[in-house]
């Protein structure tokens, strides 16, 4: 019996294929037809997802390209082409150089801080000891809670007046009384508030790191290091010549998503400090969001933001090929 | 007989040593929600002076913070926003983002593999990128000043991650399973729905999971789409709405934050281990 008179045979290709070549067909049908099914069943399951990632997510970056080289503006629907106007404008926009810059000094200051603290962190947490759990549960706290809170509370610990940081340090000496030049306005200055801004992305994200980290190392076998201390390898030699080169993709993974997002992260600078005083903590996300809603120029804004995109794009392909990689 | 108690103060000392390197960081990741919880329920003139030791209540606490929150500001309205918000994006992440992921993972389709890397790389690409083309989309369709843009935008992110999220966890699902049910007489969405994902639950309150917190970290979209005072979600609404030119309400803002930070960074922390396994691909498992 074949799938098809099973079925009832409803296709006469099928039935047609069945009296002319019983034997064949036989063995291939319920194969070929099972295999459609699954791909009609499979392409059906995919397709709620992949329409809703193409219409909101690659349509809207297609035309953010297309906004890029036009006028567009909030009052008038009607965009004209005017090729790459917007980006030679931003160019010659003294603000953009400035946001630029803070936002490569940004990005490099936090990164380097953020490694050294959740390398330290790591390597902490990899010891056995009493209470590691609760620990653990603690000191992620500051990557778990929402962001748009948690920055509330750094504006109000940088408070000009109130601010327990100063408090603190008055008290220790390190500063003057309030109302004193030796008194740090930290989001007023324009040489404090950057390190204000870069301070909290660290806090925030110093946790991130340690984790990541944590878990390429818990990713090396115990055997692998046993070996190579059988061989004679020393801490030093074992941690860089099996441990690192092992730990790499995980580390190179975690790295890039968190200059993905420290570059692309507005919400910091934009509660602190509105990209001020002057314009001494501008990072691009905050200058193209001023531009593109609050001036209501789309089309300045869009080419703004998509200055990121070169900054951004290694870190994509980096990852592409770690993905590319993952086992499981 | 030293042998033991020798060994124990030797565990001892790496015991401090480990506490004394660790306090610091837990110093600094608490202290900040410390200082916000200490700061709700401190009353005004505790807050706003600068002689007394401000670690601790010099006056005694007070719930007035709250009260002002509830009754005087739309924060009842931004919670529930929030909720319902959260509820929709679970809902559109959960119908589909989890048949995506079977699909790539078990149907064997030509390129699977890649179009889900092709999928979870639109996790990549910033909401900075977004928001402007979105804010058109969003007008288009009438949605903006109200919370539906967000319903619309936050699978933007949610979908491409939980999608990836459930393709590794059907993965390790053993195809025999399948198999067996298929044998007795299910069908291809039979076996899907009925043993598949059920077997699949953790996976699938993951996903919502994530849906709920990923949400809840968004604070640029909130900030674009959403103006009108009674339509933000917490996260966004806070911030806008509780400073108003120079003037703070500290007390209120902090318990505004917390009272629904906390219980998010509770709820993350029991599935951070998932998250930094999703992202770097379940190499460190």
């Amino acid at each position: 019996m074949t799938g098809s008179s099973l079925s009832g045979g409803l296709d006469p290709r099928v039935r047609a294929a069945a009296v002319s070549a019983p034997v064949r067909s036989a063995a291939l049908r319920p194969w070929r037809t099972q295999s459609a099914q699954r791909l009609a069943f499979g392409y059906a399951l995919l397709a709620p997802a992949a329409l809703y990632v193409l219409l909101l997510v690659g349509a809207p970056f297609l035309f953010s390209l297309y906004l890029a080289v036009s006028d567009a503006n909030v009052g008038d629907p009607v965009a004209r082409f005017i090729g790459l106007e917007n980006f030679r404008s931003a160019w010659e926009m003294d603000t953009f150089w400035i946001a630029l810059q803070n936002s490569v000094i940004f990005l490099v200051v936090a990164a380097v801080l953020k490694s050294l603290l959740g390398t330290s962190l790591a390597f902490l947490l990899l010891q056995d000891f009493k209470g590691k759990k609760l620990v653990r549960g603690l000191v992620v706290i500051p990557f778990t809670l929402p962001i748009a809170i948690s920055v509330l509370s750094w504006k109000w610990m940088y408070d000009s007046q109130f601010s327990v940081i100063n408090w603190v340090l008055s008290r220790m000496g390190l500063i003057g009384q309030f109302g004193t030049d030796g008194w740090p306005i930290w989001l007023g200055d324009p040489k404090l508030a950057l390190v204000a801004c870069i301070l909290v992305n660290v806090w925030r994200t110093f946790p991130f790191s340690a984790i990541v980290l944590l878990a390429g190392f818990t990713s090396v076998p115990s055997e692998v290091i046993d070996a190579a201390k059988v061989d004679g390898c020393s801490f030093l030699q074992r941690f860089r010549h099996v441990v690192v080169p092992m730990i790499f993709p995980i580390l190179m993974i975690g790295f890039l998503f968190d200059t993905v997002f420290t570059l692309s992260d507005l919400s910091v600078v934009y509660l602190l400090t509105q990209g001020g005083p002057g314009n001494a903590t501008k990072i691009l996300p905050v200058l193209a969001y001023q531009i593109g809603i609050q001036a209501g120029n789309l089309g300045r804004g869009a080419a703004i933001a998509l200055f990121l995109v070169p900054l951004l794009v290694p870190a994509l392909i980096l990852v592409l090929r770690n993905l590319k990689r993952r086992e499981y | 007989m030293a042998g033991p108690l020798t060994q124990r103060r030797k565990e001892l000392r790496r015991h401090l040593w480990i506490y004394a390197g660790v306090t610091p960081f837990v110093v600094i990741a608490v202290f900040p929600i410390y200082w916000m919880l200490i700061t709700a329920f401190k009353q005004n003139p505790d807050l706003y002076q600068m002689n007394n030791f401000p670690f601790w209540f010099n006056l005694a606490p007070t719930l007035q913070h709250f009260k002002t929150l509830f009754y005087q500001t739309n924060y009842g309205s931004w919670i529930l926003n929030t909720f319902t918000i959260s509820a929709w994006v679970a809902l559109i992440t959960l119908v589909t983002a989890v048949p995506a992921g079977y699909a790539l993972a078990r149907l064997r389709l030509p390129g699977s593999e890649n179009t889900g890397i092709a999928i979870f790389m639109t996790y990549l690409v910033p909401p900075i990128i977004l928001f402007l083309p979105l804010s058109r989309v969003v007008a288009e369709l009438g949605l903006q000043d109200s919370w539906w843009a967000l319903v619309l935008v936050y699978p933007t992110f949610t979908v491409p991650f939980c999608t990836w999220l459930m393709m590794g966890f059907f993965k390790t699902v053993p195809m025999e399973i399948e198999e067996a049910a298929r044998v007795d007489g299910c069908g291809q969405a039979g076996a899907f729905l009925r043993v598949i994902l059920p077997i699949s639950l953790p996976g699938v309150l993951t996903s919502v999971i994530f849906a709920f917190t990923l949400s809840m970290q968004d604070f640029l979209y909130g900030l674009a789409f959403v103006s009108p005072g009674d339509q933000k979600p917490v996260p966004v609404g806070v911030p806008t709405e509780l400073i108003r030119g120079d003037i703070y309400y500290w007390g209120s803002i902090m318990g505004a934050a917390l009272l629904v930070g906390l219980p998010v960074a509770v709820l993350y922390n029991f599935f951070l281990d998932r998250f930094i396994q999703g992202i770097t691909g379940g190499i460190g498992k």
